[in-house]
């Protein structure tokens, strides 16, 4: 067995009870739950068995094993850029929209000053 | 004979002016409006330094004059001239104009840019600066500006990235401002454009020294814009 067959099962495990205790903690949703559990299992079922990951690139008409992997995680990370970004633009426009608000309701008077 | 400006028509012109980190600059320019009998709103955008005490400074010489908002973060030139835009409205102005606060235009524009509005000739008005006086890199910038927002958003105009615009109460309720930056200037002529609303351009004053240069149109700004343009093609 090589040594990353051990290893990435042991980060998916420790991954995967992190997501779990954050969802105990109600910071993160179900959906994320499972979501990020897919992901890790698939992590350490391609560490343990390298040979599955051949058999799923083929399905996709893919030669090597190991590029599937690697085409699938540069799939996951531009989704999560791509998430990301959308999530800080909706935040921005959120935050403008509060600071532009209540600048408008207070107007500064030089009473406000002498307080 | 050419209509002259009356007293009664600068009161019911109100001035925006959004102003980040101006302390060193903003105050002879509201002096300067406020001399000329023109109403103003301020917006301090979250500036760090003491802009806000230096506009409660003159805003204590103008009392009636002078209006001031201030946004608790620094979110750009667009929303600053946004909230400007909308404080505004409280007034009931007639004519609304937006100038920079760097003092890199001047208040003795300001007849001539509402000119146009005050005759019926038009609701809105953009202020031209004259390219022979930009410097080259600003010039470049600009041409560029204006190509773009030509290409991008199918208006013609000879300074596309002017800050010193104004309008009539009526055209700015028909129109909608959501830049947060620079893009609020391309953004304002084509929502002119769009809402077809009879607009003029009037050739005005810029006073370029090291400090004005040092904000506006560069080339980084020009690029961003570019990439804003090109989001809300979506």
């Amino acid at each position: 067995m090589l040594l990353y067959s051990l290893i990435f099962p042991i980060i998916s495990l420790i991954a995967i009870v992190g997501i779990v205790l954050r969802y105990m903690k109600r910071k993160n949703s179900f959906t994320t739950v499972i979501l990020w559990s897919i992901f890790w299992i698939f992590v350490s079922v391609f560490a343990l068995f390298p040979n599955l990951s051949t058999s799923f690139a083929s399905a996709f008409g893919i030669t090597r094993g190991l590029d599937f992997v690697i085409i699938l995680v540069f799939i996951i990370l531009f989704y999560i850029a791509l998430k990301l970004y959308f999530i800080v633009d909706k935040m921005q426009n959120d935050l403008n929209k509060i600071v532009k608000e209540v600048a408008i309701q207070n107007e500064i008077t030089l009473d406000d000053e002498e307080e | 004979m050419e209509y002259e400006i009356t007293a009664e028509d600068k009161n019911e012109t109100y001035v925006v002016l959004p102003a980040y980190n101006e302390a060193t600059r903003i105050q002879p320019v509201i002096e300067a409006i406020a001399e000329k009998g023109y109403n103003m709103v301020i917006v301090n955008d979250g500036s760090l330094d003491n802009t806000l005490d230096v506009i409660l400074e003159s805003k204590r010489k103008y009392p009636n004059r002078i209006h001031v908002y201030s946004l608790l973060i620094n979110r750009g030139v667009g929303i600053a001239t946004q909230t400007g835009f909308d404080a505004v409205l409280k007034y009931n102005p007639k004519y609304i104009v937006s100038m920079d606060s760097d003092g890199q235009h001047s208040a003795d524009d300001l007849d001539n840019v509402i000119k146009p509005l005050v005759t019926g000739e038009a609701e809105a008005v953009i202020g031209v600066r004259p390219l022979k006086d930009m410097p080259f890199t600003r010039n470049f910038a600009n041409s560029i500006m204006n190509l773009l927002t030509r290409i991008f958003y199918r208006v013609d105009v000879s300074d596309s990235q002017t800050g010193f615009r104004a309008i009539t109460k009526g055209a700015l309720n028909k129109i909608s401002i959501n830049a947060t930056g620079y893009l609020i200037s391309s953004e304002f002529i084509r929502e002119i454009n769009d809402n077809n609303i009879p607009f003029a351009e009037v050739p005005i004053e810029t006073i370029y020294t090291p400090e004005t240069q040092a904000k506006g149109t560069n080339v980084t700004v020009a690029i961003k814009i570019l990439l804003q343009m090109i989001k809300h093609q979506f």
